[in-house]
């Protein structure tokens, strides 16, 4: 599909969706949700062009067909890679959340894990999985993935809540699939894809059974409704097109709370039923997927914060102020940090036995928890060069007005050169890259910041750390040392003494 | 039957790996030759780079696995030949 068929597809489904106590009728023609169809519509029309479509396309390993990358099963670590470079452009390309890559990692999470799944118990969910992956890629479909459950009570596992539905169960298994009820939050594109798969979002016991359970549904599936997010600002996309500072393609991903009111699965769409020990590694293998992501597509905006920063300062007469020059080359500095670990993650892949490559899960958390930083540094710097004007300009409206328009070319002008409109239009994109749902996302995320403590404790080993000071302090014997001196340690140095 | 190691760099292991060796040595016959019954690759993470430049039939250990399991597995390996 080319970027106007997939807005023309998505005309096609009927989701309910609601935002601000009305129905939205039509995603792809909604001018709250319109922004977000065009930003994930780039995913489908860069695949069509010749400079880009190395990194947006993809041989399919189940079909042999070229397809767009985000329906691909990483086959090398060299996929990997290119994952990556193709979501920095993709962000640099909208200067927002593209929404696609969940999608790709749901379907590559439950690619690796169905398959270990299977092995243990003897299922047949990967077939299901390849199956529907081929229908996917046939179709050109973007899958939304949905794993964060409204979770309630956190203190407490998914069956001990006092109302079992707030993480996502089977209630009921038929003859020809299963019945679920619950929610799933913060929900990235959710609107604006044609599918939907879910999966866990935590490691279960034997009691939680009946909320291990993954599947895919249509976005218009009988029972399915979301509701759309507010986020800072929203309603400034009715107000034209210069306050939102990025009217094309807006900021995040347009987050849904999504509700499985009693929907409907048949068996083929469903990727795991009851297999409770599965669940935490489902999940580990998804976050390490999405948290690889995030060292490129937010490194992808940074470039057009770095650059519009950079453009702010021109215009602004102080871009050869040698403490600005130190200020924004700290921000590409901070930003290619981060891509130097996304690359790092993706060359330190490796194959799993389902075949398909993952990244290192140690180098995807860090990766993932220097965004949790970052972000917030670059932004800082932004609005220190940009000045206090990133929250005092006036409105797109004031500027056309007639009574005060001439007020405003004549009081907010720059450099000679540049028009007052520009500088405005270049100061409301500061304002949306630096302020607003950006930052948060960047916290929360693939996952809070804890979550990736968690993983890298897991993962490093702080022992074999603990056993290298001991060598070196000279408390335990260095082997190699001995072999150098051809004396222990204790015979080298007593011979000072 | 004799057994060989290979080991990965250990740039940044998730395990010490010599753990394995030391399981082997305990009841498998063990050097660092090139050619054996079986070659057995002891990488630290799963990157797997102790295993990138192996032929033939090799056993390919890449994170701390339990001393019955490593046994296990080479037996099964070395049966097969």
């Amino acid at each position: 599909m080319t970027g106007k068929e997939y807005i023309e597809s998505l005309r096609k489904y009927r989701p309910k969706i609601y935002f601000m106590g009305r129905r939205i009728e039509s995603v792809a023609d909604d001018p709250i949700t319109a922004p977000h169809v065009n930003a994930a519509a780039m995913t489908y029309e860069l695949a069509h062009d010749p400079r880009y479509e190395d990194v947006m396309t993809a041989v399919s390993h189940l079909t042999g067909e070229r397809i767009n990358r985000f329906n691909h099963i990483h086959q090398s670590t060299e996929d990997l890679v290119k994952k990556v470079r193709m979501i920095r452009v993709l962000g640099q390309k909208t200067g927002s959340c593209f929404q696609r890559c969940v999608g790709c990692d749901a379907m590559n999470a439950i690619y690796i894990t169905s398959y270990n799944i299977d092995r243990k118990y003897g299922t047949e969910y990967h077939e299901r999985v390849r199956q529907y992956i081929k229908y996917v890629q046939k179709n050109d479909l973007m899958p939304a993935g949905a794993m964060t459950d409204v979770k309630g009570d956190r203190s407490k596992r998914p069956s001990q809540q006092a109302d079992k539905d707030l993480y996502v169960r089977i209630v009921e298994k038929r003859e020809d699939g299963i019945v679920v009820r619950g929610a799933k939050a913060h929900i990235t594109g959710a609107v604006n894809s044609h599918e939907i798969i879910v999966m866990p979002t935590r490691a279960l016991e034997a009691d939680d059974k009946d909320y291990a359970v993954s599947f895919a549904v249509p976005v218009d599936a009988e029972g399915v409704k979301m509701i759309f997010g507010r986020q800072t600002n929203d309603l400034r996309r009715l107000d034209g097109d210069m306050d939102c500072g990025n009217a094309k393609y807006a900021t995040v991903g347009g987050e849904a709370l999504v509700i499985f009111d009693d929907v409907f699965v048949p068996w083929e769409r469903v990727f795991m039923c009851g297999e409770y020990d599965f669940a935490g590694e489902l999940v580990e293998v998804f976050a390490t997927f999405h948290r690889q992501n995030y060292g490129a597509c937010k490194v992808g905006v940074a470039d057009v914060l770095i650059g519009a920063t950079a453009n702010v300062a021109e215009m602004q007469g102080i871009a050869r102020a040698s403490h600005v020059v130190d200020k924004i080359t700290e921000m590409i500095h901070l930003a290619e940090t981060c891509w130097c670990c996304t690359l790092a993650c993706s060359y330190e892949g490796f194959r799993t036995p389902s075949g398909a490559y993952m990244p290192n899960q140690l180098l995807a958390n860090v990766t993932k928890l220097n965004i949790t930083r970052f972000p917030y540094e670059w932004s800082r710097i932004a609005q220190d060069i940009t000045g206090g004007i990133v929250i005092t300009l006036p409105s797109e409206k004031d500027y056309r007005n007639p009574e005060t328009r001439d007020l405003i070319e004549k009081y907010l002008k720059g450099v000679a050169e540049t028009p007052t409109e520009q500088r405005m239009r270049m100061i409301r994109l500061v304002e949306n890259l630096s302020i607003g749902a950006e930052l948060p996302e960047s916290m929360h995320g693939a996952g809070s910041p804890q979550a990736q403590k968690i993983m890298i404790a897991r993962r490093s080993n702080l022992e074999m750390k603990k056993e290298m000071a001991r060598i070196i302090a000279g408390i335990k014997e260095d082997e190699h040392f001995r072999k150098i001196r051809g004396v222990t340690e204790r015979e080298f140095f007593s011979k000072l003494k | 039957m004799r057994i060989a190691v290979k080991y990965c760099g250990g740039c940044n292991p998730s395990y010490r790996r010599e753990e394995i060796e030391e399981v082997l040595r305990k009841y498998f016959q063990v050097s660092y030759a090139d050619s054996a019954d079986l070659i057995v690759c002891i990488s630290g993470c799963k990157k797997g780079c102790a295993a990138e430049r192996a032929r033939g039939e090799f056993l390919h250990f890449d994170e701390k696995i339990k001393e019955e399991e490593i046994v296990r597995k080479v037996k099964e390996k070395l049966l097969l030949k």
